[in-house]
């Protein structure tokens, strides 16, 4: 059995001049994982997302798929597939034209497989791109590269400015069809609350800095979250939480690590969110939690 | 998009509602569970989630595993589901509301067993 995995950085940096965009990140993604890449506008998760595909020089020690993206870009892409935070299709292109383009562009991509995709959604092998809605242009990308037969997927930003349904129906396509417990995809959104549930692990970014790295799992044993009575929040505070916040309308507050049982006492523990945890660990009071 | 509170982990919170389906004999004991991934994508949840939330249900006695064939439902589960169901309302529930149509004066004659349209 192959345990080695999928991507592996040990002290990966890049820098923008002289401005440090990634810095000392050290991070695996085994097979069978959805890994959702937060942080702020400016974290480094475009700068991340570039290194592991290659488009952007590194230091450290990088391997995706067991091979150095930079040097052994085209052979990782025939295994690797990726939507950039600036994707387009060509407007002018019929579906059907992209996927002719498709099949000469790519060793490992399958028609059929891209048609049977693209028979979920409800766009038309006739359609042309310009005809179709953002939220269908995006799904229709989805199909396209999700009918290469790759192991791990990366997707930057994959659904802003989409409706609701299009998101929805976006992530289904991506739970349905591309999760099968082998192939990984690694996904940097804002929209946090929204895919928690779908996700097996996450990373946090913080002015290129990795601040956690953990899974949802884990992540349900380490954080406790204490709902509570207003009349407790100084001896809350007391214990020094991570964050003190509103969930659910109430006070509650964040704790790295289980507080004594007096502390425990004082609440009621809930399921700590994800959104709350981001919003203590990259500290960006200003910040309006409407944004995400 | 499906909603979870953070009042449990959401694994549990699936088995709950899947065990809420099973009391309505969705699906019938001795029948097959949807699979991981049928779940997975109707729910938008990772499916290590519902893995675990169907081990939770196999846990309770209430699914078995097939070999190679996935989840089903055990024979008797929606009785058993019945009985447990059933000893939590009355040992947990009823006394709260019982208590609450007292203080409301509040008798069984007044209480209609019609559903109301």
């Amino acid at each position: 059995m192959n345990v080695a995995p999928l991507i592996e950085a040990r002290g990966l940096s890049l820098h923008y001049g002289r401005k440090r965009a990634v810095d000392d990140v050290s991070f695996a993604i085994p097979k069978g994982r959805v890994v959702g890449l937060l942080g702020h506008n400016g974290a480094g998760k475009t700068t991340l997302m570039k290194a592991l595909v290659g488009l952007a020089p590194c230091t450290g020690s990088l391997s995706v798929l067991g091979l150095r993206p930079r040097h052994d870009r085209v052979r990782l892409l025939e295994s690797l597939c990726y939507i950039p935070d600036v994707a387009i299709l060509p407007r002018w292109a019929r579906v059907e034209q992209l996927i002719r383009l498709m099949q000469g562009l790519h060793p490992r991509f399958s028609a059929a497989r891209a048609e049977s995709l693209i028979a979920r959604t409800s766009v038309a092998l006739g359609d042309k791109v310009s005809t179709l809605s953002k939220g269908m242009v995006v799904q229709l990308h989805l199909a396209l590269i999700a009918a290469i037969d790759a192991r791990v997927m990366i997707l930057d930003e994959p659904t802003l400015g989409l409706d609701v349904l299009s998101r929805k129906a976006f992530y289904e396509m991506l739970i349905d069809e591309w999760c099968d417990g082998e192939r990984s995809v690694l996904i940097s959104t804002h929209q946090v609350e929204e895919i928690e549930s779908l996700l097996s692990d996450v990373m946090m970014l913080n002015e290129g800095r990795l601040v956690l790295s953990i899974s949802l799992e884990e992540m349900d044993r380490r954080f406790v979250a204490l709902a509570h009575d207003a009349a407790q929040a100084d001896a809350i505070a007391a214990a020094h939480p991570l964050l003190r916040y509103r969930s659910q309308g109430g006070p509650t507050a964040l704790f790295d690590g289980t507080p004594s049982d007096a502390v425990q006492s004082l609440g009621r523990r809930v399921r700590p969110s994800l959104v709350d945890l981001f919003v203590a660990l990259t500290r960006a009071p200003e910040m309006n939690r409407s944004q995400f | 998009m499906p909603t979870w509170d953070d009042r449990l982990p959401i694994y549990q919170q699936l088995a709950d509602r899947l065990a809420g389906a099973l009391l309505d004999g969705k699906p019938a004991d001795g029948a097959p569970m949807p699979s991981v991934r049928a779940l997975a994508s109707h729910y938008l949840l990772n499916p290590l989630t519902v893995n675990r939330a169907l081990q939770a249900l196999a846990e309770q006695d209430l699914l078995e595993a097939r070999r190679g064939l996935g989840m089903y439902v055990k024979a008797g589960a929606r009785q058993r589901l019945l009985e447990s169901e059933r000893r939590r309302f009355l040992d947990d529930e009823w006394p709260r509301l019982r208590a609450r149509l007292r203080r409301l004066e509040i008798g069984a004659e007044q209480l209609s067993w019609e559903e109301q349209r």
